[in-house]
């Protein structure tokens, strides 16, 4: 069967630690529509300086915590990806 | 005559700081005296004699008085006497009586629960009022958690209060948090929030955990049912020092903190009385700035996880500190990078401003470089020193090798970040930082500068 490999425009939305990193707190983002979620992840790390919280953070998809970073996503136009490192203040 | 009246406006801020400070003291000899008088009778302050020990009173009806007080509670259909009753009969113990703790605190003590803990280190502080509820002026210097039991029991004087002015550690908190039936984390630390998280597992309570940073919150409820996950199933491993952020440094407004702390009295409340849907295997992302509210779905207990699996690989408390490199407090520590050549005393600095041609670079944020400035500084925030875009802004002035560079921040910890950094640009050049900071500026040389 042959694999859908296009790409998609996702908004990427940004919160708390991971906003100052960015230097947004939303963004449009292109990637393949289906891919692992580990790869999205270090795209996302490597595209928004993540690198200091890459092991402390959700990653979570149309509201969905992703739960297994080995799984495959499907993402559509539009989906929605939120970052969310801890907040620790109080 | 502007030289007097600028004499006589230090005078009257100097004043006004000591009597401050007299006041602080006065408040906290005035706690110690009360902590030796309470020693003796049986003691709201005395470990010892917590709840575990003391049988926490059940009541089976309501009196009059609760009737008045609670009618509007009362009266909600899935609430009523049972559940009013319920929360009579139950113990919160909350860790933490700053932004989070004071409104949380305040709705769990008016709404009529009857026993709340209060555990807090600190003391209250003028910087903690504008978003610590409970805290007033004239209780500065005072303990958070017997400032904070003045306050509920003129709210409800029949909320039985009980406090630990100490902080929570793995020796104390096994013994403190069994007397409870559920714990609000209002703590302003990660390695805290780690201890509870562990500590409710072992003791099967439920954490109702909520933070705040500037304009954002988190609130979720770990350890509860079956399926709940624990804070390290979401997050394993504690984030490295460089990137938490403290109310200290980052800010965060009261009517966040206020927000997420009066949202977990109404989870513990939820818990307590079975009500609704309570915010587990959930978390609630607070985004002030946009006023948005998500909640998103996350994992059920990690298979593996260290704490809350079938199979654990920690079965006691551990050290918290060490595991996350970090205190158990939201204090900034002094940072030490530079050698003592490589920095100016803020005296020193003083006596050389006036006479010596030099560049002084103030390295903080603009919105804090706003609040107050050395004069002739020039705000250049750190990250635009660590982008290296500071040196076409200054290419003229940093021709010449010969003109001294000082940098300066709020405490001195910065600055010794941009100084070793610019020193590998400018490596002939003399580039020193103010020791201190303007925390150093107020204290040394002049007490009217302002201190936030």
């Amino acid at each position: 069967m042959e694999r859908d490999t296009s790409f998609v425009n996702i908004n990427v939305l940004f919160f708390a630690k991971s906003r100052e990193l960015a230097k947004t707190s939303r963004a449009e983002f292109t990637v393949k529509s289906v891919l692992i979620a580990r790869n999205l992840l270090n795209q996302l790390i490597d595209r928004f300086n993540l690198n200091t919280i890459s092991n402390n953070l959700i990653l979570a998809h149309n509201e969905n915590y992703i739960e297994n970073l080995d799984t495959e996503i499907n993402l559509q136009k539009g989906d929605e990806i939120a970052v969310i490192p801890p907040i620790s203040g109080g | 005559m502007i030289a007097a009246a600028n004499c006589l406006e230090t005078e009257k801020a100097k004043l006004r700081r000591e009597i401050a400070e007299l006041q602080a003291a006065l408040n906290a000899k005035e706690q110690n005296l009360r902590d030796l008088q309470s020693r003796t009778a049986a003691s709201h302050l005395d470990p010892e004699a917590d709840l575990q020990h003391a049988t926490r009173e059940q009541y089976a009806t309501l009196n009059n008085d609760d009737i008045a007080r609670y009618s509007r509670q009362l009266i909600l259909s899935d609430f009523g006497v049972s559940g009013q009753l319920k929360l009579k009969n139950s113990a919160v113990l909350i860790v933490g009586l700053g932004g989070l703790g004071c409104p949380a605190a305040q709705y769990l003590c008016s709404a009529g629960c009857g026993n709340l803990g209060l555990v807090d280190y600190d003391e209250v502080e003028r910087s903690n009022l504008h978003r610590q509820t409970l805290h007033t002026v004239a209780r500065c210097g005072m303990s958070k958690t017997e400032s904070a039991r003045i306050a509920l029991l003129e709210l409800n004087p029949h909320c039985r209060i009980t406090c630990y002015p100490r902080l929570l550690n793995s020796s104390n908190a096994m013994h403190i948090m069994r007397a409870y039936d559920i714990v609000l984390d209002c703590s302003d630390n990660v390695a805290t929030r780690y201890l509870l998280n562990d500590a409710c597992t072992m003791l099967r309570k439920p954490l109702v955990s909520g933070s705040a940073l500037k304009l954002d919150g988190q609130l979720t409820v770990y350890s509860y049912g079956a399926q709940g996950p624990c804070y390290r199933c979401i997050y394993p491993v504690p984030p490295p020092p460089e990137a938490v952020t403290n109310c200290g440094d980052g800010g965060v407004l009261g009517a966040v903190t206020g927000t997420i702390g009066a949202m977990q009295a109404l989870e513990a409340i939820k818990i307590i009385i079975g009500l609704g849907d309570v915010l587990a295997g959930r978390m609630l992302i607070f985004d002030g700035s946009s006023c948005q509210f998500r909640n998103i779905k996350i994992r059920s207990k990690r298979p593996n996880c260290h704490v809350c699996s079938a199979q654990p690989l920690i079965t006691g408390l551990i050290d918290y500190e060490l595991f996350c490199g970090m205190n158990a407090n939201d204090k900034d520590n002094a940072v030490k990078l530079l050698e003592p050549e490589e920095r100016i005393n803020v005296l020193d600095y003083q006596r050389l401003m006036k006479t010596k041609a030099h560049l002084l670079l103030d390295v903080r944020a603009p919105a804090e470089f706003e609040i107050c400035q050395l004069p002739d500084s020039i705000n250049v925030p750190l990250a635009h020193v660590l982008d290296d875009s500071y040196l076409q802004r200054f290419a003229q002035q940093l021709e010449s090798k010969e003109l001294p560079i000082f940098v300066v921040c709020r405490r001195g910890n910065d600055s010794q970040i941009a100084v070793q950094h610019m020193r590998t640009r400018l490596p002939e050049h003399s580039i020193r930082d103010l020791e201190g900071g303007l925390h150093a500026w107020t204290n040394q040389v002049d007490q009217s500068f302002p201190i936030y």
